[in-house]
């Protein structure tokens, strides 16, 4: 869980100067609905916030018209869609080096470096 | 259990785990087989123990067997998508490999 | 963290992971996402008629079983004729 943990860490903020939240991302959920929306906030279980959402099929699933902003349980994420420009590529591939080497209990240091 | 001690990883380059293999491909193009008969391919930047994943240039297949209702016969049809910069749920995958095949 | 205190008291719609739409006032949850919904009902889609209502009253929803949560907009939603609506119901996903 630990290392989870980290993990949305590096991913979603990693930069934490240089973070993903506040920025529109497609969340592509296990049931096939697609939202996209402002990432507003993540935890440990990666769920995640979404602000000004726009569900991509909305022909198909009018069943959220009315809805402005949700919560998306982190279990039930397919995939999240990133502005590739928001990512720093090459932090990414630091932290996983790093994050492979150190025991996964010693993960959460290393991020507020 | 016996006393014997356990020696420490002393290389950490070495392949001691099958995720030092997923390792190995950071900055790479990989293959990956998720459930629900899709597959992807693009650039591993990042991975973790749940393989949870960040790809870039991703190329995603979706194969879809459809029934012809009449014939019964499988109809086996494939959908492609793409993303500049995808986040992968671990909990989906099912295997992880260098692209051997092309496209 | 990402909790769900900002939707406590308000309306919310959740969908649930076997696709049902269920619309209530959210008035507790706790860290696995368990929740409290008061004078719930159930939106029903259908390809071939109008959203069903379904009263349901009172209901505690298991965390794991959930999809998603969304704040009602209440504005958008009355302007919104339900019995208009045709959808197919979201793929339930509960058995995978």
């Amino acid at each position: 869980m630990v290392c989870f943990y980290y993990f949305l860490v590096s991913t979603l903020r990693i930069e934490s100067r240089n973070t993903l939240i506040g920025h529109q991302v497609t969340v592509e959920l296990k049931n096939d609905l697609a939202i996209t929306g402002i990432l507003s906030s993540v935890d440990q279980f990666l769920n995640i916030k979404l602000d000004d959402i726009r569900v991509v099929d909305d022909t198909k699933y009018p069943h959220m018209m009315a809805v402005k902003n949700c919560f998306i349980r982190g279990s039930v994420v397919r995939y999240v869609q990133l502005p590739a420009s928001a990512v720093d590529t090459a932090l990414l591939q630091d932290a996983a080096r790093r994050e492979a080497q150190t025991p996964t209990t010693a993960a959460a240091h290393t991020m507020n470096r | 259990m016996t006393e014997e001690t356990h020696t420490a990883p002393v290389e950490p380059a070495a392949v001691e785990e099958p995720l030092d293999l997923v390792r190995l491909s950071l900055d790479e193009r990989i293959y990956v087989k998720l459930r629900g008969d899709r597959e992807l391919r693009g650039k591993l930047h990042a991975y973790d123990g749940h393989l949870n994943m960040v790809l870039s240039e991703v190329e995603e297949t979706i194969t879809v067997v459809e029934i012809n209702e009449e014939t019964y016969e499988e109809v086996i049809r494939t959908q492609k998508k793409t993303s500049e910069m995808l986040f992968v749920r671990g909990d989906g995958v099912i295997l992880v490999s260098p692209p051997v095949r092309t496209g | 963290m990402t909790d769900l205190q900002k939707y406590v008291d308000l309306t919310v719609e959740i969908i649930t992971s076997d696709g049902r739409v269920i619309v209530g006032t959210l008035k507790g949850f706790d860290q696995t996402t368990n929740v409290i919904l008061a004078g719930c009902h159930e939106r029903i889609f259908s390809e071939n008629e109008g959203v069903e209502r379904v009263a349901l009253g009172l209901y505690i929803i298991r965390g794991d079983n959930i999809c998603l949560i969304g704040e009602l907009d209440q504005e958008r939603d009355a302007s919104i004729d339900l019995s208009e609506i045709r959808a197919a119901p979201i793929t339930d996903i509960s058995r995978r």
